[in-house]
């Protein structure tokens, strides 16, 4: 250590009025600015907020008059939380950002034939194929107590034509308890041959419009990554008006089982989720981010804060936990301390100042370009 | 149910790939009933995204612990079989509904296919301590996995039959039953699903064979049906089998581990893993 910098750590503490404790405004400026200093990798900014402090709102509809205001940006994602009571014994599920609820679909459905899940290589594939019981009956059985709840339910919504998914939006448009609408779009399109609506981009803009128009839910659309250039699909979601997209379902795929020499899943194939696919919903979160300006819901693969700190500097505004609920039921609500704590170390007022900035422009320059995924 | 840290105090490998492990978590022990089951963290998520389900095997109430018994058969239970008293393992429990004997039944029957020991070897105690008498059948490929005799209570009755015929009777196990179906008041099994099967159909004709009189019900009329899962719908069932299935959060939420009921799918963590046997569809399911 220097000579002149242990005299400026023994100037006495009166001769500077500002010099509080916590604060060292001769290094980094007026507290104010220090404040607003976001990542500065060079020099560590000082802990001027607490974790209690530290905001982690955000609106995931911020178009929509009342928008969708979560207390935090970490939710959990459909079909791994049930209706949010099944996990209630064991997680203080107030706490969380907003619960995703099962997919929801007009008609109750069996789903598909068991087994419907297996472990594969730092996932799982399951194959439950929409098992519910019908829209009507969700209501009925789960909506009172939604309505009774802090955190915000958004109900996630399957069909397999145009006509379905707004029929199902109708139902739900209007009962206390829905806080929002998440639009399933990985189902076959019985009208257009068994295509999923994900993989066609006019057909996801056509039934994103077309739920758009029966309500004023906040609305969210969940991307499939089951596509060749996901950018395109996104944006023509977010042209039809939709206030978020989440982003990504699971990643088609299949399992053998080598003894009895057949498909393991009763349905042949099923959908992959957990740590396997997290490096793949972070390049298109990436890409998305680069191509919409509404709010990205990063989803897959989230196991830690390490995750949740990626997909937000790739363009996320929130992430969803899923697969790695199994494991750890409590790790959506440790994931919204560990933020916290996380921002308040850095400095940071928000977490929402970290949104995007490993985009190759910001986030406040969207190009369609971007940087893109060349095999 | 809870999340908690249960401490391995003793893990020994009973029989070739087959482990005993005892576990210390007095809130898990104090609750548990026989047929319910633990979901099991392994330690490395990255790697093994699913927790591991397994049956209560035996339940000590007087010093909080219990213990597991399981096969190994991949990464999981490899690890499991590893683990060196003293660690903590994070488990769910307990879970599921357990076995539902009637107030009335005082012969009961366990029919156990090789690992489905583990399955119903709580409810030999639950039944002993209640003073109820219990014979168990076991079947298993060979001499080498049969379940020792030093494990089980002296006071049940244990009756072995092998594929190969090196110990007990040759056959399988589901052979032995029609000698104790008249003698028994209900049945509990856990085994390989052909096991069950069998077993299932074995019980459907039962009434008939026995000339069973159903009391309380009116001339052509069925039984008032209880709600599937419900404990009515058990205790007043002959056969009560315990399921496996593939299985994600067993609470409940991921519908992942269901089975075919008669009336649309059952959840084996939730409505199970203990069925009555009419609740389920064995046609589709063998």
């Amino acid at each position: 250590m220097s000579p002149a910098r242990r005299g400026a750590t023994k100037r006495p503490r009166t001769s500077d009025p500002y010099d509080g404790p916590r604060r060292r405004t001769a290094q980094t400026g007026t507290p104010a600015a220090s404040r607003g200093a976001g990542v500065r990798p060079w020099a560590p900014p000082a802990p001027v907020v607490r974790a209690a402090d530290v905001d982690l709102s955000v609106d995931l509809a911020p178009g929509r008059s009342g928008g969708l205001k979560l207390r935090n940006p970490i939710l959990v994602a459909s079909g791994t939380f049930g209706y949010g009571t099944e996990y209630a014994a064991v997680v203080d599920v107030q706490r969380l950002g907003a619960i995703c609820c099962k997919g929801t679909t007009l008609r109750a459905r069996f789903g598909n034939e068991p087994p419907r899940v297996t472990e594969t290589p730092a996932g799982m594939l399951n194959s439950i194929g929409l098992q519910n019981a019908g829209v009507d009956a969700v209501i009925e059985k789960y909506a009172a107590q939604w309505a009774t709840w802090q955190v915000p339910v958004i109900v996630n919504v399957a069909g397999e034509s145009i006509e379905d998914y707004v029929e199902v939006v109708r139902r739900l448009d209007g009962v206390p308890g829905v806080a929002g609408i998440e639009l399933n779009i990985s189902c076959p399109n019985v009208g257009r041959g068994g295509l999923q609506f994900a993989v066609d981009r006019e057909a996801a803009g056509a039934v994103t419009a077309a739920v758009r128009g029966a309500t004023d839910l906040p609305l969210m659309v969940k991307l499939s990554p089951n596509v060749a250039d996901v950018r395109a699909i996104a944006k023509a979601i977010e042209d039809a008006g939709a206030d978020a997209i989440s982003a990504i379902n699971t990643l088609s795929g299949m399992a053998i089982d080598r003894v009895r020499r057949r498909p393991l899943l009763g349905n042949t194939y099923g959908g992959l989720s957990g740590p396997a696919i997290k490096p793949v919903a972070l390049r298109i979160v990436y890409e998305v981010a680069q191509t919409v300006r509404v709010p990205i819901v990063a989803v897959g693969g989230v196991s830690g804060l390490d995750d949740v700190l990626d997909f937000l500097l790739a363009g996320a505004s929130a992430v969803q936990v899923g697969t790695a609920l199994f494991a750890d039921p409590a790790l959506p609500v440790r994931l919204i301390d560990e933020l916290a704590a996380w921002c308040a170390g850095q400095g940071l007022a928000s977490f929402r100042d970290l949104e995007g900035r490993a985009l190759p422009a910001g986030r406040d320059r969207p190009s369609v370009k971007g940087a893109e995924y060349r095999p | 149910m809870r999340l908690l840290d249960a401490e391995l105090l003793a893990s020994r490998e009973i029989l070739p790939g087959q482990w005993l492990q005892e576990y210390h978590a007095p809130w898990l022990a104090g609750g548990c009933r026989a047929g319910q089951f633990v979901h099991v963290r392994t330690p490395d998520y990255s790697g093994l995204v699913l927790r591991r389900p397994f049956s209560v095997n035996t339940v000590d109430r007087s010093t909080g612990t219990f213990s597991i018994h399981f096969r190994v058969t991949g990464q999981g239970s490899a690890w499991m079989s590893r683990a060196r008293p003293g660690e903590q393992v994070p488990m769910l429990g307990p879970l599921g509904r357990p076995f539902e004997v009637a107030p009335g039944s005082h012969n009961l029957l366990l029919i156990a296919g090789g690992l489905g020991i583990a399955g119903v070897r709580a409810l030999a105690d639950e039944a002993l301590e209640a003073g109820r008498r219990v014979t168990l059948l076991f079947g298993a490929a060979g001499a080498a996995q049969v379940y020792p005799t030093s494990l089980l209570p002296d006071e049940i009755e244990y009756v072995v039959a092998t594929d190969d015929g090196s110990v007990g009777r040759r056959g399988f196990v589901t052979d032995l039953v029609p000698e104790y179906e008249a003698w028994a008041d209900q049945a509990f099994a856990c085994g390989p699903l052909p096991m069950l099967t069998a077993l299932a159909r074995l019980a459907g004709g039962r009434d008939a064979r026995l000339g069973v009189a159903r009391l309380g019900r009116k001339r052509g009329k069925a039984p008032a049906a209880s709600a599937p899962g419900s404990k009515q719908a058990r205790r007043k069932a002959w056969l009560q089998v315990s399921m496996e299935q593939n299985m994600g959060c067993a609470v409940g939420a991921c519908l992942g581990c269901v089975v075919h009921g008669v009336e649309g799918p059952l959840r084996v963590c939730r409505e199970g893993p203990v069925f009555a046997a009419s609740e389920l569809v064995w046609e589709a399911a063998s």
